[in-house]
């Protein structure tokens, strides 16, 4: 899952030609930087030395105190960090008006995960995969706080707001996978609000929709959504709600409270999820659990009973830190 | 300021001051800073009661059908009568006529409260109406258009800080007045009660934003 | 008394004293009454900056541990320390406290209560009893806010953004709301006991440009008080009001625009930093000529800049929000006009940097933390500028880059100039001298862990890694134990001066009345002073900063 990386590598991965201007660009304000700072910290270290208290040196002032000189060194820096400015503004514009063929890929974020919906359909959890060369505008909303989209490779960031649609745009230019995180502090699980950013070549993101992404991703997106809607709080091995445990529950026979005893199948368990307190409720149990009916939607549902199946042993283990929603 | 003040008016000058004429600068230098702090403290909510409006002209209209317009503009009324009675309780205590200041000031505060008076009314009427959409007990009038909240519930924010100044404000007049009827008051805190009327005259020129920003422009 | 009379002696007809006209000196501030009471009920400027000290080093040291439970989980990227819970309050309490409850107060309640007066002159402030007042409201916020902590903590971040805290956090918000817009007030009234006393209470002869630029810097931060503290205090009472009542007004589920309460936050947060800042430069302002003893380069240059930069800041505050949804129009303005923050930024330091030419240089503590604070204000503030650069901000918004950014003005800016400035009137203070060998030794221990700690930071910033991150990519483990190597040396750094400071309350050496040579009136009474700060009126200068080393003032000869 994890991008490979380097153990110590000093430069970002840049995956679009915005990302390698915006390179450009603090790099050269890391060289005014320094032609700023350098002479300053020499004069310092310099004055220091030369001009110690018991030195022998020429300590008469040369009187040209002028305003000249102040205005110089107000004005001089100014006008050199205004081209920096002009030339930030210029890719900010750009990055900012996304052209018209542009296709549109859907982002919601919800504590704590992403979910992305391709035009033609097909939705993943937590990661994204574009393609090359195709300029890619994301429309994005959140459903509950304020998060922000933060695709490092891309040098591109913006906020998730769950009152009003905000756009991204980008066109990615080398195939790779990348970080992809959550950059607004969002609560609890802030941190793993994070995914992959996978850039494929046209053919490669055509064969990634009609398989519509590989099996072991699907799993992982059901674990996300597991986490987002906080089942762990209750289900999890360490919780101390009265909830049955989850972990190994597929396929095992479940003993109801009416003295009925039944089988975890796929339809008891989406059952179980759209309407806990039918007439299906397990022995030694209350009725507790509020219905999700309406509230998951049907393909995350999916994920979810997907994730449920496919670990008899560690769906408790999976709930990273305490998911307290 | 500094003239007009009949003999046996003035202050004492405190230990750390050097003259009269300084401790007289620096109060009221400080109670227009205070007074500046707290406009700009109101100037924030009544900038945000307007954004609010531009972000939801329909709902912000419908809402503030339901503020009682005439309550309010009585209740400016009231105010402005009571600063009249504030200034002439200074100009009193300028010359000196000790008793016709105290009065002043009972008369001040009791208008004071004849606000406060009014406004509990107006929030009565409010309940009534179900026009407190926070109270899960009653639900609200205006269910159909949510952004209509916004506005009430900020008009709760901007009427109940501007009360409790106005509670603060009779509070500490009738303290005052309890003390300022005592003999020699007048030759030695005169000075409080012109600090005193700034304050008093403040809480009504936040009356007078608060009314046509809340009532009257969204009508 | 009549009071016409009294009004004519103006405050320019005061009687002149001679300086040795009175020879018994009264009691010092410190032994002139000795019982809790007379601490805790005083009204005496100098013994409420104690007090405001005492406090403000305890919270201190309550958000340094809280940093030191932040940099011990990043250690390891996998969140095995602790639950992200704990991290996250930890890293709330360490950015509530420090930057409400040490920062913001620093040195404008401690140096500014106890030299105010004493530069310009006065025998105490304005508003005495105001002035204890603000202390106990100080104190009555921090309550509150110590009450949320002990009873859980808060997980929020210090930036309080809705909706997270009004309806979505679990922590104990409400009394850490209440708390910091409490405190709030205390700064309103600190602020306007400061503006109405420099305007005000002025010995005679003590003109505007006679004043340290200590006294400007200060009244540049009080106008920021006034005029900013109340906006954040109705954003604070919005949010309070949304979260105990539901009665909302940046509720999203009602229309409600959660980014306008970020606008309010930022219209005093942004400025928030100029009260952290200015203070300090006033402070660096006066080590500097002192420890050269050369008159300070450019004074009225340096005057105009800090009024400059107090005006500026009100201008800015949208450069924090370029990703979160401001118009693009805005986001342009914003932008352009936080680079005319580097006008008067450039000012103070090349007029600094010219103070120490040709000067007459002594190394010891104090000028050692200006010398480092010029170094990590510059960096601090050009890295401000890469972030208000629109197209490198969509990049490093939220990043490490920022908290490194923010570490280089806040601690390597302000805590130095707060360090500097307390070793540099310690003398003053308490009548002691403490030990200048130590005081070397942690100036250099704390310069040196500061940079091993944060500096690493602008590299993790630049690779990507976001903030407030409880968890992270393993690739970045090896700067994170970098940076949390670094804290440890600045832990000892700050643990040093605690130490030796203390013991030389009572083992010091006695301090003379001006172990510098230092010029201003705070330099002409006795260390410790007098209840009212000085036995004589004192004789104001006829230039400021005054020091054997002057710059000639004819401007025009050497056009």
């Amino acid at each position: 899952m994890t991008p490979k990386h380097a153990a110590l590598e000093l430069w970002p991965a840049a995956a679009s030609a915005v990302a390698v201007e915006t390179d450009y660009l603090i790099l050269a304000f890391t060289v005014l930087t320094l032609v700023l700072t350098v002479p300053v910290f020499l004069a310092i270290t310099w004055f220091a030395i030369r001009y110690r208290d018991g030195q022998e040196a020429n300590r008469d002032t040369s009187g040209i105190r002028s305003n000249l000189i102040e205005i110089s060194w107000m004005l001089i820096p100014f006008l050199l960090t205004l081209i920096f400015f002009v030339w930030g503004a210029r890719l900010f514009v750009i990055s900012k008006n996304p052209p018209p063929d542009a296709m549109v890929i859907e982002a919601i974020g919800r504590q704590w995960m992403w979910k992305f919906q391709h035009p033609t359909g097909q939705s993943e959890i937590n990661d994204l995969h574009v393609p090359m060369g195709q300029p890619i505008k994301l429309r994005i909303i959140s459903q509950d706080v304020i998060h922000a989209l933060y695709l490092p490779a891309l040098r591109v960031q913006m906020a998730a707001l769950p009152d009003r649609y905000t756009e991204l745009w980008f066109k990615a230019d080398k195939p790779g996978t990348f970080h992809l995180y959550c950059s607004e502090y969002c609560g609890t699980d802030h941190s793993a609000m994070e995914g992959s950013l996978t850039i494929l070549s046209q053919g490669d993101y055509q064969d990634w929709l009609t398989h519509s992404g590989a099996q072991q991703s699907k799993v992982a997106a059901g674990k996300a959504i597991y986490n987002a809607y906080g089942c762990g709080t209750c289900h999890d091995d360490g919780s101390n709600v009265q909830a049955p445990k989850l972990a190994g529950l597929y396929g095992r026979a479940v003993r109801l409270a009416d003295g009925r005893t039944i089988t975890a199948d796929e339809d008891y368990l989406r059952d179980k999820i759209r309407n806990p307190n039918g007439n299906r409720l397990a022995e030694g149990y209350k009725q507790i659990m509020p219905s999700f009916a309406g509230v998951i939607p049907e393909d995350d549902l999916g994920r979810l009973i997907d994730f449920l199946k496919s670990n008899t042993r560690t769906v408790g283990d999976a709930a990273s830190g305490e998911a307290t929603r | 300021m500094s003239t007009g003040l009949a003999d046996g008016v003035g202050i004492k000058r405190a230990h750390h001051f050097e003259t009269v004429a300084q401790q007289r600068y620096a109060a009221t230098l400080g109670i227009w800073a205070w007074l500046i702090t707290e406009l700009l403290l109101f100037a924030a909510l009544f900038l945000v009661a307007l954004i609010v409006r531009i972000q939801h002209p329909e709902a912000t209209q419908e809402a503030a059908r339901h503020l009682k317009f005439w309550i309010g503009a009585v209740n400016t009324v009231v105010l402005i009568v009571s600063s009249l009675t504030m200034s002439m309780a200074i100009e009193f205590s300028r010359i000196g006529w000790q008793r016709a200041m105290v009065r002043a000031m009972l008369a001040t505060a009791a208008l004071g409260s004849l606000f406060l008076v009014l406004k509990g009314y107006e929030y009565y009427a409010d309940y009534e109406e179900h026009m407190m959409p926070f109270l899960g007990s009653r639900p609200y009038e205006l269910t159909a258009s949510p952004a209509s909240r916004l506005f009430v519930n900020l008009y709760y924010v901007a009427t109940l800080l501007h009360g409790l100044h106005l509670l603060t404000g009779i509070s500490l007049l009738l303290g005052m007045t309890w003390i300022a009827s005592k003999a020699g008051f007048l030759s030695r805190h005169q000075n409080w009660i012109e600090i005193y009327g700034l304050y008093w005259h403040f809480i009504d020129l936040i009356w007078i934003m608060a009314f046509p920003i809340l009532y009257v422009v969204n009508r | 008394m009549s009071a016409s009379g009294t009004i004519d002696s103006g405050i320019a007809n005061r009687e002149p004293h001679a300086p040795e006209a009175t020879l018994d000196r009264p009691a010092d501030y410190l032994h002139a009454q000795s019982t809790l009471r007379s601490w805790f009920l005083t009204t005496d400027h100098k013994r409420i900056a104690i007090l405001y000290l005492a406090s403000i080093t305890a919270f201190f040291i309550i958000g340094a541990v809280a940093a030191g439970v932040v940099r011990l989980a990043l250690v390891v990227p996998n969140g095995a320390v602790m639950a992200n819970d704990t991290y996250n309050k930890a890293f709330t309490i360490h950015g509530v406290v420090m930057v409400w409850f040490f920062l913001i107060p620093s040195i404008p309640a401690t140096f500014g209560n106890f030299l105010i007066p004493l530069m310009i002159g006065a025998k105490d402030l304005a508003f005495p009893k105001l002035n204890l007042t603000s202390w106990y409201v100080f104190m009555t916020g921090a309550l509150f806010t110590m009450v949320s902590v002990v009873l859980g903590g808060i997980d929020t971040g210090w930036t309080f953004y809705a909706p997270l805290s009004t309806a979505f956090s679990n922590g104990w918000v409400l009394p850490a709301l209440i708390g910091v817009t409490i405190v709030g007030f205390s700064s309103i009234l600190t602020g306007l006991n400061f503006v109405v006393t420099i305007h005000t209470m002025r010995a005679p002869g003590m003109t505007w440009f006679k004043l340290p630029i200590f006294v400007w810097t200060h009244y540049a931060t009080s106008l920021i008080f006034l005029l900013a503290t109340p906006v954040i205090t109705t954003a604070l009472i919005l949010l309070i009001m949304e979260r105990a009542f539901h009665i909302g007004v940046f509720d999203p589920a009602y229309g409600g625009d959660p980014v306008l309460f970020q606008h309010l936050f930022w219209f005093y947060s942004h400025p928030a930093v100029y009260i952290m800042v200015l203070p300090g430069m006033g402070v660096i302002s006066e080590i500097i000529p002192a420890f050269a003893q050369k008159k300070l380069f450019g004074y009225r240059f340096v005057a105009y800049a800090a009024i400059g930069l107090a005006s500026v800041t009100f201008f800015v505050w949208g450069h924090h929000m370029f990703i979160n949804g401001q118009s693009d129009l805005a986001s342009l303005a914003f932008s352009a006009l936080s680079f005319a923050v580097a006008v008067p930024s450039a000012v103070k330091v090349y007029n600094w940097t010219a103070t120490i030419h040709k000067g007459k240089l002594r190394l010891d503590t104090p000028m050692l933390y200006a010398m480092g604070y010029i170094g990590l204000f510059v960096l601090g503030g050009l890295t401000g500028l890469y972030l208000a650069t629109l197209a490198i901000n969509q990049h490093i918004h939220a990043t490490y880059f920022v908290v490194a950014h923010f570490h280089y003005i806040m601690v390597g800016g302000t805590v130095l100039a707060f360090l500097g400035g307390l070793h540099f009137w310690w003398p003053k203070f308490t009548g002691r001298m403490y030990n200048e060998a130590w005081g070397r030794i942690s100036a250099l221990l704390i310069f040196l862990g500061f940079n091993v700690t944060f500096f690493p930071q602008f590299i993790l910033g630049y690779l990507g890694m976001p903030r407030r991150y409880a968890t992270y990519p393993p690739e970045f483990q090896m700067l994170n134990v970098l940076s949390s190597a670094g804290a440890t040396i600045l832990a000892a750094g700050y643990i040093f001066p605690m130490l030796y400071l203390v013991y030389s309350l009572w083992f010091g050496r006695k301090a003379p009345v001006n172990p510098w040579d230092a010029k201003g009136l705070e330099w002409e009474t006795t260390s410790p002073p007098p209840t009212l700060n000085f036995a004589s009126p004192p004789e104001v200068p006829r230039v400021p900063y005054d020091y054997p080393i002057q710059e000639q003032e004819t401007k025009a000869q050497h056009r």
